[in-house]
């Protein structure tokens, strides 16, 4: 099934939150939405789950009609940032809560139980109580306890910010392991980019309550069509038409439909070469060591660029150097 | 540091912590030391066994259960109604509901008996006018004077309970389909079961060491600490009582470690708990709405009674209204009013300065002297009045001891009331130096600051709201509480909550609703002044 939602809109006491949203859930795709606090990506996940009224605008699964549809009768599973577990029940009774409710026969919910136990690697853990397990077990009983229903949509809500660095990054990789084999269509709430390239089919950056911009991980990052989406996605350099014609002559201007005072270059600092030359038009400023990389802070013709170049090449600052970049590497955005 | 500091420091935990040993733990060994010296001379659980062939005791006993086990079960189910409706509901009225439930506490306990005699006693307004003279005084009237008494002191640990609500819990119940009352059911409840257990036992702690309500209207429903004063002041029988005092710490120190259990358990929460949004739901909210104000019209309206009464002729035969009530006949006349002032005023900044000093010490100077001031603090509140009274008397009724010559003084008074306290004033002080921003500490030391500049400049501006808020709580505790002081009071030194006491039982029923009045304008309008005081102190800050 996917989830179709045209012309969305939500305000809080006259202060828009969400504008014109248009959106569409492939049946077994994983959406990532993406943006700062206070974009409005909580509100739309919020308002998809059924747990807040919109104010206008359709949502549909499998063409069927959501608004009239309380949260409870939606068969949906979500999963909060602050794992949200029953704190009295235990890890089999908090997996087991979903199905309990719907009347499930208990042999039916015991063999469920284990088995998605099973699943989140927690099999001998049914016994304890939420406070007894680490936050990265209480996060996969919560994945665990959504998943239990066999939920036709599974909602995200930022679930692995409140885990340290390692946790999440083994999480992020079973999260993304799950879906795929149960090929449930899902939606993720993260204010972490990284976290959205490497685990979304599709991004979308939202601002301000609206869609910056849509899709795969490699469009937003390496073809960002605004300057916002551009620094969203990671470091880059934004030059305006007349540098980035000295920089790349095969460029020439502002692409047709952008008038030249709103285009600019976006060049991330990876694709930026540097080449050490007596006669260099740039200038190291700073150096920042990172271990597999390093950062090169330039100065070049006015503007202060960023590079990175692999970590075996030593630049000192004050040194002169050639800087080139090949066109496909650039992308025009609006100011 | 230097060493004069040290010694600054050290003073600051060892002076407050000496003083708690000896106002407070002395006392409670002797009470126990006392329970098994026998009338006869020697040592032995002789006084135990008496009490095994007193049948006035088991009556006693068995009234004071049953008393206490209702009224601990009807009080449960209408706090849990109005601390849900407080802070779970829409409702309209709220702060009315809030306001009301804090009527109670600023009277002595007898002003609720009070009041539901004058309402419902056979004399009372209601009889005269069904022309029935109704029986108000025994097992009903204490039950729903105790109810009331106890309600507010439940529904603030209840409410508490219901205020650790996470919203994300009902939003992933909602999702998973549960209806609103399974939330109920499978989060609402569970959360607020340590709350309901924590504030039964205090309910029952608190009905069956009422002193002021039994005496009041509990006409020949004899408890235990009817009984108590009764072996006490009027048989001398002192080992029994110390017995009976022993038989009332156990359901105290049992809700001391409840609460302790409960307190740990809760831990278990997440820090970025949000609070549960509210939603208007029209059926439920008015169906709180009229259970809360039925409740709180109630307390106001029998304090109200009481206020009313004090102004009339003769109640409630001859309406017109008079001042003649507040002309008080009895020996002393308004001299115990002062007393009272004194006493409370005395215990108030003596108290406050002690705690200050105490938790300050406990803060800089960490380690098994703390450690042994914090476990000792939190016991006071698992004693009842009435037995820390009776403890009193035994350990300061001396001659032998130095300690002898604060017996019948005011400073021994103030000293009870401040130690019966001792452990809100306490948690309250404690929390408030969580406040105290510790950087700011380090920032002055070490810049130069001497200690009492840390006091000065970081301590005091952050604690002043705290300090002030002790001060109050313990002034106003002291004013009106009756238990505790019954045994110690003498005929030159008497306290206002218990001249109204005597006044009840010489039949001068007007007279002790005036001199209750004066006691009730007294504390409130220093509980108005706080009030007023700590909203200016915050702008902007939302209403509770």
């Amino acid at each position: 099934m996917s989830l179709q939602i045209t012309a969305l809109h939500k305000s809080f006491d006259g202060q828009v939150a969400l504008e014109r949203i248009h959106l569409a859930v492939g049946a077994s795709e994983f959406v990532c939405l993406l943006g700062p606090s206070g974009c409005g990506k909580t509100t739309l996940l919020r308002i998809i789950a059924g747990l807040l009224p919109a104010d206008g605008g359709r949502i549909t699964l499998g063409g069927r009609d959501l608004a009239t549809l309380p949260a409870r009768d939606r068969g949906f599973g979500i999963v909060f940032q602050s794992y949200s577990l029953f704190p009295h029940m235990t890890v089999a009774q908090n997996v087991g809560y979903g199905l309990a409710i719907h009347r499930t026969p208990a042999d039916v919910v015991q063999a469920r139980i284990a088995e998605l136990l099973d699943m989140v690697k927690l099999a001998d853990f049914g016994t304890r109580y939420p406070a007894q397990l680490s936050g990265g077990q209480q996060q996969r009983v919560a994945i665990a306890r959504a998943l239990a229903v066999n939920p036709s949509l599974l909602l995200l809500d930022e679930p692995l910010s409140a885990l340290d660095a390692r946790v999440r990054a083994d999480l992020r990789h079973e999260l993304r392991e799950v879906q795929r084999r149960l090929g449930i269509p899902t939606i993720m709430v993260t204010h972490d980019q990284e976290e959205a390239l490497a685990m979304a089919d599709r991004i979308v950056c939202m601002q301000g309550g609206r869609i910056a911009q849509a899709g795969s991980p490699r469009e937003l990052y390496l073809a960002p069509r605004t300057r916002f989406v551009a620094n969203f996605m990671g470091h880059s350099n934004l030059l305006p038409p007349a540098q980035a014609r000295l920089l790349q002559p095969a460029l020439g201007g502002a692409p047709e439909g952008m008038a030249p005072e709103s285009a600019l270059l976006c060049i991330r600092p990876e694709r930026l070469q540097l080449q050490a030359s007596a006669q260099g038009t740039g200038r190291v400023t700073g150096t920042t060591f990172l271990g597999n990389i390093q950062r090169v802070q330039l100065h070049w013709n006015g503007l202060d660029l960023l590079a990175e170049s692999s970590s075996a090449s030593t630049w000192e600052v004050g040194q002169s150097v050639d800087v080139s970049v090949s066109a496909p590497d650039c992308a025009w955005v609006h100011a | 540091m230097y060493a004069s500091e040290r010694w600054l420091l050290r003073a600051c935990l060892l002076l407050p912590l000496a003083a708690l040993v000896l106002f407070f733990g002395v006392p409670m060994l002797t009470i126990a030391w006392r329970s098994l010296v026998q009338d006869t001379g020697g040592i032995g659980w002789g006084n135990y066994a008496a009490l095994l062939d007193t049948p006035g005791v088991w009556r006693a006993l068995a009234n004071s259960l049953l008393l206490g086990a209702v009224t601990t079960a009807v009080t449960l189910v209408l706090a849990f109604v109005v601390a849900f409706g407080l802070e779970r509901t829409c409702m309209p009225g709220r702060r009315f509901v809030a306001g009301a439930l804090a009527l109670p506490m600023l009277a002595p306990s007898l002003v609720l008996g009070l009041g539901l005699i004058f309402l419902l006693g056979r004399n009372g307004i209601v009889g005269k006018m069904l022309g029935v003279r109704p029986e108000i005084y025994g097992f009903w009237g204490l039950l729903i004077a105790d109810v009331l008494y106890a309600l507010p002191q439940a529904v603030l640990i209840v409410r508490t309970a219901l205020r650790q609500g996470d919203a994300r819990q009902y939003d992933a119940a909602e999702v998973l389909g549960a209806t609103p009352w399974r939330q109920f059911c499978d989060i609402t409840l569970p959360q607020a079961r340590y709350g309901l257990l924590s504030a039964g036992f205090v309910v029952f702690t608190i009905t069956i060491t009422d002193f002021g309500n039994a005496v009041v209207i509990g006409g020949n429903f004899a408890v235990l600490a009817t009984e108590i004063y009764n072996q006490v002041s009027g048989q001398m029988k002192f080992g029994m009582g110390a017995v009976v005092g022993m038989l009332l710490l156990a359901p105290a120190a049992l809700s001391v470690f409840i609460e302790r259990m409960a307190a740990q358990r809760a831990g278990a929460g997440a820090e970025s708990a949000l609070p549960p949004t509210l939603t208007r739901r029209p059926g439920r909210d008015t169906a709180f709405f009229i259970a809360c104000m039925g409740i709180a019209c109630s307390i106001v309206a029998l304090v109200l009674t009481v206020v009313v009464a004090s102004f009339i002729r003769l109640w409630p035969y001859r309406l017109d209204l008079t001042l003649k009530h507040y002309d008080i006949t009895i020996a002393g006349g308004y001299a115990p009013l002062w007393t009272s002032v004194w006493v409370s005023a005395l215990a108030a900044s003596v108290g406050t300065v002690m705690l200050f000093v105490l938790c300050f010490g406990i803060r800089r100077m960490p380690g098994r002297l703390a450690q042994a001031a914090t476990a000792l603090s939190a016991l006071p509140v698992g004693v009842p009045g009435l037995v820390l009274g009776l403890a009193y008397v035994f350990t300061f009724n001396t001659a032998t001891w130095p300690w002898g010559m604060l017996y019948g003084t005011a400073i021994l008074l103030a000293l009870c009331n401040y130690y019966h306290y001792h452990t809100q004033g306490f948690m309250t002080m404690m929390t408030g130096m969580r406040n105290v921003p510790t950087t700011l500490e380090d920032a002055t030391t070490v810049l130069g600051g001497s200690t009492a500049r840390v006091l000065r400049d970081v301590y005091l501006p952050a604690l002043l709201p705290t300090l002030l808020a002790v001060l109050v709580f313990l002034f106003m505790r002291s004013m009106v509480t009756l238990s505790a002081v019954i045994f110690l009071i003498t005929p030159s030194l008497p306290m206002g909550a218990v001249t109204v006491m005597r006044l009840d039982e010489a039949g001068l029923t007007s007279q002790a609703a005036a001199f209750s009045t004066c006691i009730m304008a007294v504390v409130g309008s220093l509980a108005l002044l706080l009030h007023l005081g700590t909203q200016r102190r915050k702008p902007g800050s939302k209403p509770a």
